[in-house]
């Protein structure tokens, strides 16, 4: 009898053994993701950075990677005319905005010809941001337009289709490589990377790995100083701009006043 | 090495040559002219991409350091215009403090950078007008008519107004009697303008000391310089503690630059005359004053900005 409850129990935690077996091909859809450098340092020379990304996917499926800043309401100045000349007229809030919002694909259409459920992208960020203020409701896709487009020009915002290589990696699986640059106006802060697996034009598995971008050095300690301690910052400023124009009078006495 | 500094308060880095060249244009230009370098330059990073009101306190910098100081201090005693001067500092820091709150709200309202290009419009057109027409003719050797200090026969009402000012009292050094209310109001006005245009103020301090002061030329280089170095003082202190937009390197940078400019600047001086740099400098300050006005009037690219610039 007590052999059979053992057998019997051998049988429970083989089948669950089985099961989970069963459930490990969704698990290995998840795809691999890698970030070099995974911490970006703004020191005093920073001119921006090249983040690598690399990573495996199931073979057949497609990708897009996301990098994305945290959220926060943007305001916005809508430009007019008023006597002939342009100037700013209205606020405009732009609320669950990303910072930084850039989105690569293996396939181009994945980007360019976006089905309207997408959950990624251009198309997916559209849906998600919320104009209030100075706007009308006929204007919200065009100013979405500028709004995309002042980003883009900021280098803060892009969508590069077909950015991601794909390789076969041997057996189910298939290597996906890319490389993004991180503008040097890129804000310091936490940031995610997200690499998602596209299958018949839905998000079948993503994986996400943070980003983090800091300021070190002396940048770090003088916007310290410069938002924490502003009047020391100023009384500093006025003595350096002293010292250093009493030197420079030395050095080109006679010759370099005005 | 790298040739890109970053800048902390900028949020961005910035080529370390092309602000050692914009320095050095201001240097050349100041060597020329001996004014309207800042006028150049502000524009100049406006359109380099840096925020434009973020130029305001990095401006003032290599004012009070580099140049006025060194200035004031190669015066003889008798050209420092101290006690003439102290009206105009008390106005000066009166109307920079006014000022740089004025700054605030306008960013609080999202259109700072219009006031701030609208000034420069305004002043660069006066200014390079003015300067243009003088250098044509000196060129045509037509008689220039130099500034006549000394009363009109025939009271104007400029005069009757302010003599009819109250504590009138004699200022010993640029021997005219004045009420210290007008060199105050005036301080202010100089103060207001130094805090929007992140300029020392001379450019308007000299022509009004000798047009509406009455002041004689050799006191007003001295008095306009102690006006301005405790003008930009006090804004560049107003324009880190309340708004942050003194960039520190980037100041220290331009300084070097218009230093070194100021070297070259010596040499060319030399080999031009004085008219023909004039007239080349003018058509500067017009050519920046009508990008300026165009950007201004033609309808822009995006029809969005950011609240308070950059």
């Amino acid at each position: 009898m007590k052999r059979f409850i053992n057998l019997s129990h051998q049988a429970v935690w083989l089948g669950l053994v089985v099961l989970l077996a069963a459930g490990l091909p969704a698990r290995a859809a998840e795809p691999v993701l890698t970030i070099s450098p995974a911490v970006v340092q703004i020191g005093a020379f920073f001119n921006g950075q090249t983040v690598t990304v690399s990573g495996t996917i199931p073979a057949g499926t497609q990708a897009v990677l996301e990098v994305m800043g945290s959220s926060a309401e943007e305001h916005l100045m809508r430009k007019g005319r008023r006597a002939g000349m342009w100037m700013n007229v209205g606020e405009i809030k732009v609320q669950d905005a990303p910072s930084l919002y850039l989105v690569m694909s293996t396939a181009k259409e994945l980007l360019t010809a976006a089905p309207p459920t997408a959950t990624w992208g251009y198309r997916a960020l559209e849906k998600r941001l919320v104009f209030s203020g100075k706007i009308e409701p006929a204007e919200r896709q065009e100013f979405l337009k500028q709004f995309l487009e002042l980003k883009e020009s900021e280098q803060i915002y892009a969508s590069r289709p077909g950015a991601i290589q794909l390789k076969a990696a041997g057996g189910d699986a298939s290597a996906v490589a890319a490389s993004f640059p991180l503008p040097s106006n890129t804000r310091p802060g936490a940031y995610k990377v997200c690499l998602s697996v596209i299958q018949d034009g839905r998000v079948v598995s993503h994986n996400c790995a943070d980003l983090t971008v800091a300021l070190v050095g002396f940048p770090a300690w003088l916007a310290g100083l410069a938002y924490q301690h502003g009047v020391a910052y100023g009384v500093l400023a006025v003595v350096i701009a002293i010292v250093t124009g009493f030197a420079m009078g030395f050095i080109f006495k006679g010759g370099g006043g005005h | 090495m790298s040739w890109n500094l970053y800048l902390p308060l900028a949020g961005n880095s910035i080529n370390i040559l092309l602000l050692f060249g914009l320095g050095g244009g201001r240097g050349l230009s100041l060597r020329g002219v001996r004014r309207g370098g800042r006028l150049s330059h502000d524009p100049a990073l406006d359109h380099g991409g840096h925020p434009v009101h973020g130029g305001r306190g990095l401006g003032l910098q290599p004012d009070c350091g580099g140049l006025h100081l060194g200035l004031l201090c190669s015066l003889p005693p008798g050209e420092r215009g101290l006690q003439d001067g102290a009206f105009l500092t008390i106005g000066g820091l009166l109307g920079g403090t006014l000022g740089v709150q004025f700054i605030k709200l306008l960013r609080a309202m999202g259109n700072a950078d219009f006031v701030i290009k609208i000034t420069y419009v305004v002043m660069l057109g006066v200014i390079g007008f003015y300067m243009f027409a003088e250098s044509l003719q000196s060129m045509r050797k037509k008689p220039v008519e130099s500034p006549r200090v000394e009363a009109p026969a025939k009271v104007s009402l400029y005069n009757r107004i302010i003599q009819a000012l109250p504590y009138q009292m004699k200022f010993e050094k640029s021997g005219v009697v004045l009420s210290p209310l007008l060199p105050l109001v005036l301080g202010v006005f100089v103060g207001i303008l130094a805090a929007i245009m992140g300029v020392g103020g001379g450019f308007i301090m000299v022509p009004v000391m000798v047009y509406m002061l009455r002041m004689p030329m050799h006191v007003v280089v001295g008095t306009s310089l102690v006006q301005i170095l405790f003008t930009c003082i006090n804004v560049t202190i107003m324009q880190s503690a309340s708004n942050h937009t003194v960039d520190m390197i980037l100041a220290i940078i331009l300084l070097l630059g218009s230093t070194l400019g100021a070297q070259f600047g010596v040499r060319l001086s030399r080999r031009l005359k004085a008219d023909q740099l004039k007239i080349l400098l003018a058509s500067i300050v017009l050519l920046v004053m009508v990008q300026m006005l165009v950007s201004l009037v033609l309808p822009p690219h995006l029809l969005l900005a950011h609240k308070g610039g950059h």
